[in-house]
């Protein structure tokens, strides 16, 4: 039988997180902007469509903002990370040193495990 | 200064003597006064964030910027949490943005644009540049760095490693750049008068006066 | 892909890597309307009745050719007339016969006193 952990560390278990409320990526986290091509809003630039980046920091979850765009400005929310990613990794004939680097936060839906790939 | 609002006369400066009435003066005046008057907005509320706006400049920036060099537990406090430590000081966020704060080093140097739109951290800085919500800028910034630093007349070297933050979020970001030699004997206020708007998007760096003074 | 493809796939307002004019480190002090202008953007959105997302997405569906001939907060006020229509808060008449009466106003007493306001 499980030892049970002190009360401090404890959670309610009758309780369950909002969709998006527990953020499945961790800083380090190695991820990939995924390739689509939303119609009338988005806030992923297309020059990162695709490219491989690592997660730096959460940021505080909100609102996604392709539907804010279109007045929703309630209910669940999701997370943003700030990603980092190579220049070298967007731009294949970058003019600069390799250790040079491009951070932005991304909205996580938006965003795929590259752990694997 | 105030600004006119729905129903006020426009100031003598505003106008020239023969022009027409500017088309956007004359659709900013009637959609103030429609949602005024539909109860949307309330009087005054438009005047009252012009004057909001009004105080909001480089030298609050560049105050919060004094005080983290000054004062290394602020810096630090600053560096985790931009926007709760900046209100320490007093400067109030009047929208739903947070701040990060991107510490240059010697071996780190940032970089901030805005590719999307023009993100901008107004709270601390007031409103951006033209150049700053401008094409060149926003379409360089993310491709050539280096090239467009120089541009500034800021050459980082290759040693260096640049950290362009593209801002698409509620988040803003200021640059807090490297404190120059021969300040030592600086006082808050002086060296607060050497931090620069385009020092904390991180396109110059802060330079001391030659004569030391700052100027 | 096709260049139709291209031009439905990249919004307006996306514009980074993309060739652009040289850079001129220009700037100019607001005049009172485009102030106005800012105010009145950030009062529509504390009230949530045009979110800043909102504006962003309202400036991109005025299409490539007029976000291209219009200035900064041109755009903008632009973007806020097509959204209160949309809202159902103003309607396109209102505003039109709106903005005649500012206009014959403003012409009438083009630099009135402002003591006598």
């Amino acid at each position: 039988m499980a030892e049970q952990p002190p009360e401090s560390a404890r959670t309610l278990i009758e309780v369950v997180p909002a969709l998006g409320e527990v953020a499945p990526l961790r800083p380090g986290d190695p991820v990939r902007v995924v390739i689509r091509f939303p119609l009338g809003h988005y806030r992923v630039p297309l020059y990162l469509r695709g490219k491989t980046g690592t997660v730096e920091r959460l940021v505080t979850p909100a609102i996604d903002n392709e539907e804010e765009g279109f007045g929703r400005n309630a209910g669940d929310r999701r997370y943003y990370y700030r990603i980092v990613f190579p220049m070298t990794e967007i731009w294949t004939d970058y003019a600069g040193p390799p250790h040079d680097n491009l951070r932005i936060e991304v909205f996580e839906t938006w965003l795929e495990s590259a752990r694997h790939a | 200064m105030h600004e006119h609002g729905p129903g006020e006369s426009r100031p003598h400066d505003e106008i020239t003597e023969t022009g027409p009435p500017d088309y956007f003066d004359v659709l900013e005046t009637a959609l103030e006064e429609l949602l005024t008057e539909r109860n949307l907005i309330r009087p005054g509320e438009v005047r009252h964030q012009i004057d909001v706006l009004d105080s909001r400049t480089p030298a609050l920036g560049a105050k919060v910027i004094a005080r983290a060099w000054v004062d290394a537990e602020f810096r630090a406090r600053l560096l985790a949490d931009g926007r709760g430590t900046c209100e320490e000081l007093g400067i109030t966020f009047y929208d739903d943005t947070g701040l990060i704060v991107l510490e240059n080093t010697a071996t780190v140097h940032n970089l901030v644009v805005c590719t999307l739109c023009s993100c901008y951290p107004r709270p601390v800085l007031g409103l951006p540049p033209d150049w700053y919500k401008q094409k060149p800028y926003r379409a360089r910034a993310v491709v050539e760095p280096r090239a467009l630093l120089a541009e500034f007349g800021t050459i980082i070297p290759d040693e260096v490693e640049i950290r362009v933050t593209d801002s698409t979020s509620a988040l803003r970001f200021l640059v807090l750049p490297r404190r120059p030699e021969g300040t030592d004997d600086f006082t808050e206020e002086q060296l607060a008068a050497l931090v620069t708007r385009d020092a904390m998007i991180g396109v110059v760096p802060v330079t001391a006066g030659k004569d030391g003074s700052g100027a | 892909m096709t260049s139709i493809e291209d031009f439905m796939r990249r919004l307006p307002n996306d514009v980074g890597g993309q060739p652009s004019p040289a850079f001129q480190r220009v700037d100019h002090e607001l005049k009172p309307w485009e102030k106005r202008c800012h105010a009145l953007a950030d009062v529509l959105d504390f009230h949530k009745i045009i979110s800043t997302e909102e504006k962003r997405r309202g400036v991109e569906a005025l299409g490539t050719e007029m976000i291209g001939r219009l200035g900064y907060y041109e755009r903008w006020l632009t973007a806020f007339a097509v959204i209160l229509f949309q809202k159902g808060l103003l309607t396109p008449t209102q505003l039109a016969e709106r903005m005649a009466v500012v206009e014959s106003r403003f012409r009438a007493d083009p630099a009135p006193d402002p003591a006598a306001a």
